[in-house]
């Protein structure tokens, strides 16, 4: 860079750090009246506990608060899934035609694809678990606060840096495309190596952003590890300890043994990129060390994302079910055997890349021995229903939409684990349509069951119970027309990552257009249905929403939000849902 | 969302530096990856800091100047390696070198000039 590039750059540094500085500055002077030290406590821990917050937006900036982060995470994987939606729309428009008519180049549609795929699994996927994990955890399990309410915070600011490097590409800068590797950076294109302009800086912005959102991943991991070993509630035992709970906790030790391998991965393709080191050349490790070392950290970064979505399914289910989860234990066992396994299945990615035979054999045992343990989940999910007094509320069809969608989504699956079917359908529409039945069908539909279950508890209002509903079977038929479209399209033969097809897939390529425009109503609903609802919705009018109590089935987070409601009628000075609360009729009947 | 005292709102539950931290990180991966000098200097400059002003809060260092300069350690050995890896390989890796230690150096004196000279208003333990 010459030299006045330079100077600018440093003058707007020192600028942006005396900004800071000055922040900084404000912000200790307002809480200054919190001493720090032990021995300057004259107010010490004042009760007064809401003036522990400053307001407005520094308020968000400078928490801690495990309630107040769930919510950023919340607002920041929203925000990452409306974006990865809107590629994915552009991306369906422009299949809607053999050639590339609707974009007008196959390379935006390469950038496109790859930023979709990262976009969701670590902006919009990592990120909405740690939201509901943030605020419901502490509360189930009875602590005050995550164990290192700071590290939570660093975990958080860490994403939107991320993104903004993942996404630089696609900004108006000099000199800098977006990515075109797809999300599993396959080296040498990811290497830069070659004819092609992958050896551009926007590549290197994109995986310093990804190895950021690792990080933070990490941190997150760590915390909840400590938060779930050592703040537990005395009553709260590893033998009552709920399902949720034990979702995350699996989730974050699978967590802490992937994403350090992705970002020493990740730092070795900079270094191959930037400084001429050979880890992943020809004359060095080779390009199939990456898919190795890629994809021991990308499988169980598929458990990363479906445990969760599970422990939230086997939580909410039984709730809407008048039952206790059935098989509760092997429910627990089967989590922590998917934990273990997804360490030994890499290589079933790789089928097709000449390794060693006897090696794919195991890798294939392995592979299909994951179905029991999904299998135990999905039979007791549906043991749990049997026979039980179901009531067809949102978060319980989403919890329903997840269970078929994950069964359409897992036995594809074990199709793909066999060696000889996946020689065929290996790099085929087959695949896609397969992982977006887990990701979209069973991920997403469970993250939406606990957006739904949990709206009354955050927010203290009920969603539109009507768009709700419209909102679940346009995604319900939406997902299931796109992906079982897509899967027909493997059948077919075509091959996954193409902008452009042969003339012979134009219907089902249109079809799956048509199911994705669908999820696209349907998520525009479910946005104006949460944002809406948020500033004025129906309040809730008891600390039991759900009527949980009716079949015993009340958990702890209900009795913190009975405790804070209570808390918040008393308060003479209190907050606004005092005087709404007095005024109000109410109707409990609404879901 | 209130500010009524519930589960989780006895304490204080806000705190400048985790922001900080987290911008301080990619600003000086950027500054070092790609040896723009101006961000890996600012950038190390802030996540130092903040890492300082964080330990400080939690009462993990007695006191923020002497965390700044221990890390000043840290970054300086850093910048150390780089240049001793650039005459050990082919890659370009002074300019780079240069700035981390010449961030320590910064640090160093901000840590010991801090411990010297600035009077705190609060209470050291």
């Amino acid at each position: 860079m010459e030299t006045s590039g330079q100077l600018l750059l440093t003058v707007l540094m020192g600028a942006f750090l005396l900004g800071v500085a000055a922040f900084l500055a404000r912000v200790e002077d307002w809480r200054s009246y919190t001493p720090l030290g032990a021995g300057g406590g004259a107010v010490g821990e004042s009760g007064y506990g809401h003036a522990e917050k400053p307001a407005g937006l520094i308020r968000w900036l400078t928490t801690v608060d495990h309630k107040d982060i769930g919510l950023l995470y919340g607002a920041y994987a929203t925000i990452a899934f409306v974006v990865g939606g809107l590629m994915v729309m552009l991306m369906r428009a422009e299949l809607t035609t053999p050639a590339t008519d609707v974009l007008g180049s196959a390379t935006f549609y390469n950038s496109l694809l790859t930023s979709h795929g990262i976009t969701m699994l670590f902006l919009f996927g990592t990120p909405i678990i740690a939201a509901f994990s943030n605020y419901l955890i502490p509360l189930v399990i009875g602590a005050d606060d995550m164990a290192f309410p700071r590290i939570n915070a660093i975990a958080f600011w860490l994403l939107p840096p991320g993104a903004l490097l993942i996404w630089a590409g696609f900004f108006p800068i000099p000199g800098v495309i977006p990515a075109q590797t797809a999300w599993t950076m396959y080296t040498p294109l990811s290497a830069g190596v070659g004819a092609g302009n992958q050896a551009n800086v926007g590549v290197d912005l994109m995986l310093l952003g990804l190895h950021l959102t690792g990080v933070s991943a990490t941190m997150g991991a760590i915390n909840f590890i400590a938060t779930i070993f050592t703040e537990r509630a005395e009553e709260v035992t590893w033998a009552n300890l709920d399902i949720f709970s034990w979702t995350i906790l699996t989730q974050s030790g699978l967590i802490l043994f992937a994403f350090p391998l992705l970002g020493s991965a990740l730092v070795m393709l900079l270094l191959d990129r930037n400084f001429g080191t050979t880890f992943f050349a020809v004359e060095g490790g080779g390009p199939i060390l990456w898919q190795h070392l890629f994809w021991f950290f990308g499988h169980p970064e598929v458990y990363i994302l479906v445990l969760p979505p599970m422990g939230i399914v086997s939580y909410v289910l039984p709730r809407f079910s008048g039952r206790k989860l059935f098989g509760f234990k092997f429910v627990v066992y089967s989590t922590l055997a998917i934990g273990v396994l997804s360490f030994g299945v890499w290589a079933h990615h790789m089928f097709a890349t000449g390794i060693d035979p006897r090696l794919r054999a195991s890798f294939m045992a392995v592979s299909l021995a994951i179905a029991i343990p999904s299998a135990v989940k999905t039979f007791n999910w549906i043991t749990t229903m049997w026979n039980g007094k179901l009531r067809l509320t949102t978060p319980m069809l989403f919890c329903i939409g997840f269970v078929s969608n994950f069964i359409i989504g897992g036995v594809t699956g074990v199709f793909l684990a066999s060696i000889p079917v996946d020689l065929v359908l290996h790099d085929t529409y087959y695949v896609v349509g397969h992982f977006h039945y887990i990701v979209m069908g069973a991920i997403t539909f469970a993250g939406m069951a606990g957006i739904y279950y949990w709206f009354p508890l955050v927010t203290g209002r009920w969603y539109q119970r009507r768009l709700a509903k419209a909102h679940f079977w346009l995604w319900m038929i939406g997902t299931n027309v796109t992906f079982f479209a897509m899967v027909l399209l493997g059948y077919g033969g075509m091959p996954r990552r193409y902008a452009t097809y042969l003339p012979k897939f134009a219907t089902l390529h249109q079809i799956a257009s048509l199911g994705a425009l669908l999820l696209l109503v349907g998520g525009i609903i479910w946005v104006y249905n949460i944002v809406t609802s948020w500033m004025e919705g129906k309040r809730v009018e008891s600390g039991d929403p759900w009527r949980l109590d009716e079949t015993n089935l009340n958990t702890a987070e209900w009795d913190w939000f009975e405790a804070k409601r209570e808390t918040s009628l008393a308060a003479t000075d209190g907050g606004e849902e005092v005087k709404t609360d007095g005024g109000q009729e109410s109707r409990a009947d609404d879901e | 969302m209130d500010e009524n005292p519930g589960v989780s709102e006895g304490y204080r539950v806000a705190s400048p530096w985790p922001l900080f931290v987290a911008l301080g990180i990619p600003i000086a991966e950027i500054g070092i990856l790609f040896g723009l000098v101006p961000l890996a200097v600012g950038g190390l400059l802030l996540f130092c800091g903040s890492i300082a002003g964080i330990l400080h809060e939690n009462e993990y260092v007695a006191s923020a100047w002497r965390g700044l300069a221990v890390l000043s350690v840290f970054v300086i050995v850093a910048g150390g390696g780089l240049w001793y890896a650039d005459a050990a390989t082919e890659s370009d890796l002074l300019v780079r070198a240069y700035s981390m230690i010449g961030t320590g150096v910064l640090l160093l004196l901000a840590g010991v000039g801090g411990e010297l000279f600035a009077r705190d208003t609060e209470p050291t333990v």
